[in-house]
Parts: C-alpha cells; sequence; structure tokens
C-alpha cells in the first residue's frame, strides 16, 4: 500500500468532525490521509447527484435574493418543478414570522443580514471553520443562525440536535462573530439556530442557545478534537495504525471506502438516510480559479 | 513578528487606511511582509472577511494559504485567497440574472454553464473540426489539442488585455512579416475564434475569456455587483502584480480609491507569465496609484556568492559584458562536462546522493531544474535516483490522465462492457488491463488469458468464459486467477445486460467500488488507483454537467464521445494536479517556470540541459504571439527577428536571475555535448555562462598571478 502523506493542513469543520464522530476510521482516511475512493455512495447515483445540485442551486438563489438579485429574475429561471416548490416555499417564508427577520435587513443592506458568510476560531491548536448559509442580526438583538435544508426527509429533532452541526455553529458564531455584533462579544443567549426545510416550509427547526449549552459544546468539541489530536499522534498511515472501524456496520453502507475497510460491495439505498442533501466530499477550501498552468 | 527586519516592520505597521506599493526582486521578503500585515491586520482587528488577498494563480497564493491555516490567528471572519478569474467566476454565477441578457447570452433566464479549460478545448474541437476538414490552417503541423489551446489562448489574451476577441486575427496578421501564408492561419484562427464564442453566446457556455469579459463589461460597472464588492471587500493584499494581466491592474487601479488600505507588491525582473498575458508595465504603473511607495533591494534568501554570481549573469545578459563583482561567485557554481546525456544524468544523481547521504542536506531542499521535463527525463532521473536511496518527486502543472496505467484499464474495460459504441481494443489493451485489473495476474498469464477468451464477435468486442480454456491452460494461468477472471467477466456481462445502465462516471465509480477496489483485485488498497480513477470519474463528471444535455439530444452516448475525445487527445490529456499533494522531503523535479511561479526557495539548484536552445526561446506557437497580443503593440509595426532574438535575451535574463534569487547556496550545471535528442548543445544559456565564467577566472586568477 503507498500512503499519501498525513493532511498537515486540516481545519475542522462540522462536516469533518462529524465524519469522526459517525466512523473514526472514514475520518481518517478523509481528512488526515486526503484519500480519494471514488466508489458509489449511495443509490439511485444519477437521482442522488439531481438532488444534490438543486440543493445547491436553491441555496445560490437564496444568496442571489439576499445580495439584492430581483425575486422575479430568479424566478425566471426556475425551469424544475422540485427548484420551483421550494422557491414558492421560500417566498411564504418570507412572508411568515420567522422569515420577517429576513426582511428586516432589507435585501440590499448587508449590515444585518450576512449570506454564506465563514468564521474561524481555534481551539488545543486546532482551527475550526464553518460556512453559514445566513446570519441575521435583528433589530432586536437577536442573532439567528440559519441553515436551508433540502433533504427529502424531515429529521427528528432529536437526530439534528446530535449533529456536530447544531453544536458548533453556534458555539463559533460566539467565538468568533463580534464584528456581526458591532464589535461586541456575542452572549449566548443571543443566539437561535434554525432550520428551514424546503420541502416541509412549515417545519422548521429550532435551537435556542444559551450559556449551560455554550459550556457542554466547548467541553464536547475540545473532547472530540483532544481525541483526534491524540490519535494522530499514536498513528502513521501504514495500515495497522488505523483508526477504529465504526461498530454501526449499517453507516458502511453509505460510505465510499466499504471496499477499503472490506464492509461491503453494493451502496446503500438514499431512502435509508436520514440527511441526504449534504454534501459532506468537499471539505472548505479556499477558493483560487486561474486561467490554466500550461506545460512548459 | 520578531523575526522580520526593520524594512519589513515597517511595512507591515503601516496604518490600516493607507495604500503602500512594495517593489523588490524575489527573495528579498516582500511576501513575508504580505503574510505578516496580513496577521497584522487581522490581530489589529481588522475583520477577515474585509480583506481580499489578490494572486495571479494559485500557486502563488500557497504562502498566503498557509498562512490562513494558523491556527494562531485570532477568531472571526475568512479572509478571501482569490485570482481576478477566480473573482470573476464568483460574479458572473452571484449576478448572473444582472449581465446575461446585456451580455447577449441567448438563454439569459437558463444558468451559466462554466467551461473548464478541458470542456472547453472540447467544444472547440467540435467546432473547429468541419474547418479543418475544408482545409482550414493547412501547412501547421502541431498536435489538434495544441492548435485548439491556441485558439483558446487568443481568446484569452482579448479578455485579459482588453481589447475585442475581432481583431486577434488582424492584430497578429499587421505584425507579420514572413510568408504570405501564414496570414491565412490568422484568418482562420480568428474565425475559430468568432465562431466559439457565437457558438457559446448562443449556448451559455462561458470560457475563461468570456467569464472575464463579462465580470468587466456588465458586472463591475453594475451598481449591485460593485456595491457588492467595494462593501465586502476594504482591504487588499495584491502579491506578484507583474505576474497578473492589464484587465485585473485595471480593475484594482479602479478599485484603489474605495479601499482602506491596501499593499502591493511586485516583484521585478519578473513577469514569467508574459506568455499567458502578464505585464509587468501595466503593474508597475498602479505605483503612482498608490500614497506610499517602499522598495526591499537586500536578498534574505541567496548566499553572497549566488547574489554575485546573478549580477554577473544579469550584466552579461543586459549589456553583453563580463563585470564580476568584488566577491567571487565560483564556489557556489559546481559542473562537469560530459559528453552524453546519461551520462549527465549519472553525473548529477551522484551528486544529489553525495549532499544527502554525506552533507546531510534534506532532499526537499535540492531542486532539479530543465526548460521543459520530459516524461523520459524525469523517469530517468528518478529511478536513478531512487536506485540511490534518494527520494523524489516530479512537479509538472499537468499531467496525462489517459497515460496513467489504472485510466487505461478502465477505459478498455468500459469498452468491453459497452460492445455497442463500436470500439474495439487491442488484445495488448486487454492484456494490459486484465493485468492491472486482477491481483496477481502477471504479464504472462494475462497474455495468454487475454490470446484465449477474448475475440472480436461480429465486430464487437468479447471476453469468453474461463470454463471454456482447455484444462491445461487453466492450470497455466491458474484456477485462482481465473475465478478473479470470471468475476470480473460476470460483472461486466451483468452490467450490460442492465437496462439502466448508468453513465461513464457512474459507471467507473460501480466497477470500481463493486470490483476493482475489492480484495482480490488490482486496485485493492492501491491509494494511486483511488486517486487516478477518482481524477477520471471527475473529469468524465464535470464533461457530463457540460455536453450531456447536448449529447442526449443528438443522440450520441456520452461514454463513446469521451472515450473518442481521450482517444484523439482531446480531454484528459492534461489533468491539473492538487498542487498540495506532494509535500514530502523529496528532491523536487520541475520545469524551470514551474519551480519560478512555485516561488518557494531552494539551497540547492541542478541546472539540466543547460546547452538547450530552450531555455531562451518561446514555444512554437503558430497561431498566437504573446508580444503582438500585449497590450504595448503598437498597431502597424511588424514583429522582424531582431525583435524575436531581444525577446529571447530578456527571457533568459528574467529566467536565469529568477531561479538564481530563489537559491541559497549553490548551483550546479549539468552539462552535456549531446543533448536529450542526441543533438549538440550551445545554446544562449550555455555561452553565457562559458564568458561568465570566463571573466570571474580573468580577473581572480590572473589577478593572483
Amino acid at each position: 500500500m503507498n500512503a499519501p502523506a498525513m493532511n498537515p493542513d486540516l481545519q475542522f469543520s462540522q462536516s469533518s468532525l462529524q465524519d469522526f464522530v459517525d466512523c473514526q476510521r472514514r475520518f481518517q482516511l478523509r481528512y488526515l490521509l486526503r484519500l480519494a475512493w471514488p466508489a458509489v455512495e449511495s443509490e439511485p447515483v444519477m437521482e442522488n447527484e439531481r438532488h444534490m445540485r438543486l440543493g445547491a442551486q436553491f441555496h445560490q438563489m437564496i444568496h442571489q435574493h439576499l445580495l439584492g438579485v430581483p425575486s422575479e429574475r430568479l424566478a425566471n429561471m426556475l425551469h424544475d418543478e422540485i427548484l420551483l416548490g421550494w422557491w414558492e416555499n421560500y417566498q411564504a417564508f418570507l412572508a411568515s414570522d420567522l422569515g420577517q427577520a429576513l426582511n428586516a435587513g432589507q435585501p440590499t443592506e448587508f449590515t444585518h443580514l450576512h449570506p454564506e458568510i465563514g468564521l474561524a476560531s481555534a481551539s488545543l491548536g486546532c482551527r475550526l471553520v464553518a460556512k453559514y448559509d445566513l446570519i441575521v442580526h435583528t433589530p432586536s438583538g437577536k442573532i439567528l443562525i440559519f441553515d436551508w435544508k433540502t433533504s427529502r426527509h424531515r429529521p427528528k429533532r432529536t437526530s439534528l440536535s446530535e449533529r456536530v452541526q447544531t453544536r458548533l455553529y453556534p458555539y463559533l458564531l460566539v467565538q468568533a462573530g463580534a464584528h456581526l455584533n458591532a464589535g461586541q462579544p456575542i452572549h449566548p443567549s443571543q443566539i437561535e439556530m434554525i432550520y428551514w426545510f424546503a420541502n416541509f416550509p412549515e417545519q422548521p427547526e429550532s435551537f435556542p442557545y444559551d450559556d449551560r449549552k455554550y459550556a457542554a459544546d466547548e467541553g464536547y468539541i475540545n473532547d472530540l478534537l483532544a481525541q483526534i489530536l491524540h490519535k494522530n499522534a499514536a498513528a502513521s498511515p501504514l495500515p495497522g495504525s488505523q483508526f477504529p472501524l465504526t461498530s454501526d456496520e449499517k453507516r458502511c453502507r453509505f460510505c465510499a471506502y466499504r471496499s477499503l475497510c472490506d464492509r461491503g460491495v453494493q451502496a446503500g439505498t438514499v431512502d435509508l438516510m436520514d440527511l441526504d442533501d449534504e454534501d459532506t466530499t468537499i471539505p472548505i477550501t479556499l477558493d483560487l480559479e486561474q486561467i490554466g498552468e500550461i506545460e512548459f | 513578528m520578531s523575526t522580520l527586519n526593520a524594512a519589513q516592520r515597517s511595512i507591515v505597521k503601516k496604518p490600516a487606511n493607507t495604500s503602500v506599493f512594495l517593489e523588490g526582486p524575489a527573495g528579498s521578503g516582500k511576501t513575508t511582509a504580505g503574510i505578516a500585515r496580513l496577521q497584522h491586520l487581522l490581530n489589529a482587528g481588522v475583520t477577515g472577511s474585509s480583506i481580499l488577498i489578490l494572486v495571479p494563480q494559485r500557486t502563488l497564493g500557497a504562502p498566503y494559504a498557509d498562512a490562513l491555516r494558523n491556527p494562531g490567528l485570532p477568531p472571526g471572519g475568512l479572509p478571501s485567497l482569490l485570482t481576478v478569474g477566480g473573482l470573476a467566476q464568483r460574479m458572473v454565477e452571484l449576478f448572473w440574472p444582472l449581465a446575461a441578457e446585456a451580455a447577449g447570452f441567448a438563454y439569459p433566464n437558463q444558468p451559466p454553464i462554466f467551461l473548464t479549460m478541458e470542456t472547453a478545448q472540447y467544444y472547440m474541437a467540435r467546432l473547429v473540426q468541419p474547418m479543418l476538414e475544408e482545409g482550414a490552417f493547412d501547412g501547421v503541423t502541431i498536435e489538434r489539442n495544441r492548435l485548439f489551446s491556441q485558439i483558446l489562448d487568443n481568446l484569452n489574451k482579448a479578455a485579459v488585455v482588453g481589447f475585442p476577441y475581432t481583431e486577434i486575427g488582424p492584430r497578429l496578421k499587421s505584425a507579420w512579416s514572413g510568408e504570405p501564408t501564414q496570414l491565412r492561419i490568422y484568418e482562420d484562427a480568428q474565425a475559430c475564434a468568432t465562431r466559439f464564442r457565437e457558438y457559446c453566446l448562443a449556448h451559455n457556455l462561458l470560457d475563461f475569456s468570456l467569464q472575464l469579459d463579462v465580470f468587466r463589461q456588465y458586472l463591475w460597472p453594475n451598481a449591485s455587483c460593485h456595491t457588492y464588492l467595494l462593501e465586502t471587500f476594504q482591504h487588499l493584499i495584491y502579491d506578484n502584480i507583474e505576474e497578473d494581466t492589464p484587465v485585473a491592474h485595471d480593475l484594482v487601479q479602479d478599485w484603489l480609491p474605495h479601499l482602506r488600505s491596501a499593499l502591493l507588491i511586485y516583484d521585478s525582473e519578473a513577469g514569467y507569465r508574459s506568455f499567458l498575458g502578464a505585464d509587468p508595465q501595466s503593474a508597475y504603473a498602479l505605483k503612482e496609484h498608490c500614497q506610499e511607495h517602499a522598495a526591499f533591494a537586500r536578498s534574505l534568501v541567496s548566499s553572497v556568492e549566488i547574489q554575485s554570481l546573478t549580477a554577473s549573469l544579469g550584466q552579461y545578459l543586459v549589456h553583453g559584458i563580463e563585470s564580476p563583482g568584488e566577491i567571487d561567485p565560483r564556489p557556489a557554481i559546481a559542473y562537469e562536462y560530459q559528453r552524453f546525456y546519461p551520462e549527465m544524468l549519472d553525473w548529477v544523481a551522484q551528486q544529489i546522493a553525495a549532499l544527502v547521504h554525506e552533507e546531510e542536506l534534506p532532499p526537499g531542499e535540492i531542486v532539479v531544474l530543465a526548460p521543459f521535463l520530459s516524461d523520459a527525463l524525469r523517469f530517468a532521473l528518478v529511478n536513478r535516483l531512487e536506485a540511490l536511496g534518494v527520494p523524489a518527486r516530479s512537479h509538472r502543472p499537468s499531467r496525462s490522465l489517459r497515460e496513467e496505467p489504472a485510466v487505461q484499464c478502465l477505459l478498455t474495460l468500459a469498452m468491453l462492457a459497452h460492445p455497442e459504441w463500436g470500439f474495439q481494443p487491442t488484445r495488448f489493451d486487454v492484456t494490459y488491463a486484465l493485468m492491472q485489473a486482477i491481483s496477481g495476474l502477471d504479464l504472462v498469464r494475462a497474455q495468454l488469458l487475454a490470446d484465449i477468451a477474448y475475440t472480436i464477435h461480429q465486430g464487437q468486442p468479447t471476453l469468453s468464459s474461463f470454463s471454456q480454456i482447455i484444462p491445461d491452460t487453466q492450470d497455466r494461468i491458474t484456477y485462482r486467477m481465473g475465478e478473479r477472471y470470471e468475476h470480473l467477466r460476470a460483472w461486466l456481462l451483468d452490467y450490460q445486460h442492465n437496462p439502466q445502465a448508468a453513465d461513464l462516471d457512474h459507471f467507473f465509480s460501480l466497477l470500481f467500488g463493486e470490483v476493482l477496489s475489492q480484495p482480490g483485485f488490482g486496485f485493492h488498497a492501491s491509494y494511486d488507483a483511488g486517486q487516478v480513477t477518482a481524477n477520471l470519474v471527475e473529469s468524465i463528471q464535470k464533461f457530463r454537467w457540460v455536453a450531456g444535455a447536448g449529447l442526449a439530444q443528438a443522440g450520441i452516448p456520452l461514454g463513446k464521445e469521451y472515450i473518442d475525445m481521450v482517444q484523439k487527445g482531446v480531454i484528459a490529456a492534461q489533468y491539473i494536479q492538487s498542487w498540495q499533494l506532494q509535500a514530502e522531503d523529496a528532491v523536487l523535479l520541475a520545469p524551470a517556470y514551474t519551480f519560478l511561479l512555485g516561488n518557494r526557495p531552494a539551497s540547492v539548484q541542478f541546472w539540466l540541459d543547460v546547452g538547450s536552445r530552450s531555455w531562451a526561446e518561446r514555444l512554437f506557437q503558430p497561431l498566437t504571439h504573446p508580444h503582438v497580443l500585449s497590450r504595448h503593440w503598437q498597431p502597424g509595426v511588424t514583429w522582424g527577428d531582431a525583435d524575436e532574438v531581444e525577446a529571447n535575451q530578456q527571457v533568459l535574463h528574467h529566467l536565469a536571475t529568477g531561479l538564481l534569487r530563489r537559491c541559497r547556496q549553490q548551483v550546479y550545471l549539468g552539462l552535456s555535448e549531446l543533448g536529450e535528442q542526441g543533438y549538440e548543445q550551445r545554446g544562449p544559456l550555455l555561452h553565457t555562462y562559458q564568458r561568465v565564467l570566463q571573466g570571474l577566472v580573468n580577473q581572480f586568477e590572473q589577478g593572483e598571478g
């Protein structure tokens, strides 16, 4: 086995930490060794890909809308029924009590609405990063984190509450979001994390934040980082020096590395997945486009 | 901050409301100051998301990317690290509905389709092919894909320099002073560029040039986009501005008055990307738009001997005089003449091994540079170094995906699984594919298996069952191998008979996951095979996203078209690798320009093929011309031999001094009378070194006598 070098540039996101929680070996392969393993993750693959791309398009449309691109121009670009349905749900959401928060900032006023914003902080010598769909600073002083979900199933509250995202996002906002609060430290009780489901627009899930949760999340995240650092120090990329595989082998049906771990042949079907709209294969990267570097 | 010198500290501590133009040679600590300035701004409470770091290409952004991953940075928003091209694409994506109609796209209510280099080349090939059949470019003898890429390059030049793409042909023609037949070639190049641009507008396709044009002409002046950019980014750090293009400089010039702070960093005597439109002159013109000016002169990288050598070479290349300085640079130069090229490679490998094993120099501190890095040279040198126990890595900006053994195996298996596409792989291809696919199957048994089991039946490729082979031969192949072969064959047959057969990328993902990466097969636990297969899948996926709908409408199977284009060298000929993947401590083998644009110094440099003319000559590009298509070209002037000689001399000067400024201690010159192709080597770099060395002997030895 010709092992690639360990990744010296790792930053920790909700995706990578969630992978560590779900399967430490997958975390090691994907983020520490950066191992590309292009097996099918879940079936039906083409339908899933389409769903994922529509989800990305929907996120972009909301971003465009919040930057001031008129709704009618965006609506003209809708040619897919699923996307059209999501967009109509979003428009209805804007008229709802909760959606008023978005209007309060005015679409062209960027002081209060922060779409697609990234934040970073550090803990135990590790850099934590998050990219938020939208952060809204309301006139009443509340700070709302919106996360748009386009999954086909509505996850249960308990399932969402256990996800790393639900814990990391508010935590990191307290840590790194002072500039969104006129330079003043953000108090945990100002924050509310809201998942809004494009397929279930009237059933958003809200997670208010407070000091107790902040302290718990800090402990939880630091514990995860400490575990990773400890295991990474003890491991080498060679076989036999692996992070442990998940004990829940059902997860392996939705993991591209299953053949590497000798845990199955075929991918599972997406119906069995909880949140099916997350493209966890794309870590946060710095965006550098180029003309093209030709061979001299 | 404590490791910075006084000049660097003064840059770093400039107030957060001033614009600074910083210039100096490579290795004088400008980028270090830029990074320290970034950290200073963040530590001073500037919001990270309000900082834009611009670089001309991603390799030049690597030091900033590293700095941004530093856990020691204060918490806050994330600075953006972009090229102007990246910024343009991002803006086109976000504000498309505000620009599409005005820019002339046929379907403004449909999303834009961004072309990669590969997919742009694909469409160019489709559009140019009928013209080639009608006799266009008659007499041009370069490979087809290079022809397509030069037409795209012309469009890019028009976009980055800022002139209408319809002027490409007229400019090239007006500057031509040679054989009149070339004029028709330029007319053909213009016709192809026009046809391509019209096709893009008619189908919402955006290659790099169109992305930049749309951004420059329609979005930068658009109130929503303009306001967004001005409000989002209030601090700019723009490094290696001399490697960027005039349009990028225009943009920054417009932007400067609106920024709270700016640091523009100019590397003097560079401009290595001029063949891609880089313009040091328009970069330098930004100086007058900055409030403060600063210059670093002292090298923080090179030894005094290397600095002396740099000065001597520079004097000779610019003024044609041998003018040694006070310090004898000869201790920093090592060389030995060999007659044959392989002998020179032996000498180089031995010197490297001695440095690593005897002087304990880390291999990562050594680079081996050549004007070109052919596969043969790479192979020959890596093998020699491996035999001497020295780790080596090669670094080319592009790597041919279709030449990877794993890719060849996958493509052959795809042809076998899709007989209706009409491909008939050779017996050799099938042998090779089986050997790659089945773990433990050696060449002899793979050949035996292919000889017996592989046939063309009614024009279609077919694999017969292992059970049909006579027992004696089965014994020779072994039943274990036979079982694996049979498993692979059955999988391909099953797939073939599946009425919902997948697209080619999905097919490869299935084949990889369900067979080839399983125990007993060739890709199992092979990280390299996984990476290469992932690259191929990604290439096809991007191709499908761009061309899939059109091909489906035309009734052409996407997989067939993709493989056809691979075979013609149009796609999968290049693949941009992750520049982050090869960071290990190993000797780096790279083309000279690639090393320069990596912008990382090394202690010891080995220069190969010093006698080659390629150090000073630009690539043979019969369809384009970097000087004529630059902003400084005067209409009506012709480009003559004297211009070419002068330009080449300047190229050599910048290249040689640029390399030396990235060298700490020692340069080894690999000299052989006969080059890689067996021709005598008498290029201008060799001549320069000979004259400079002779001058040094005259000054330092005769003086002693």
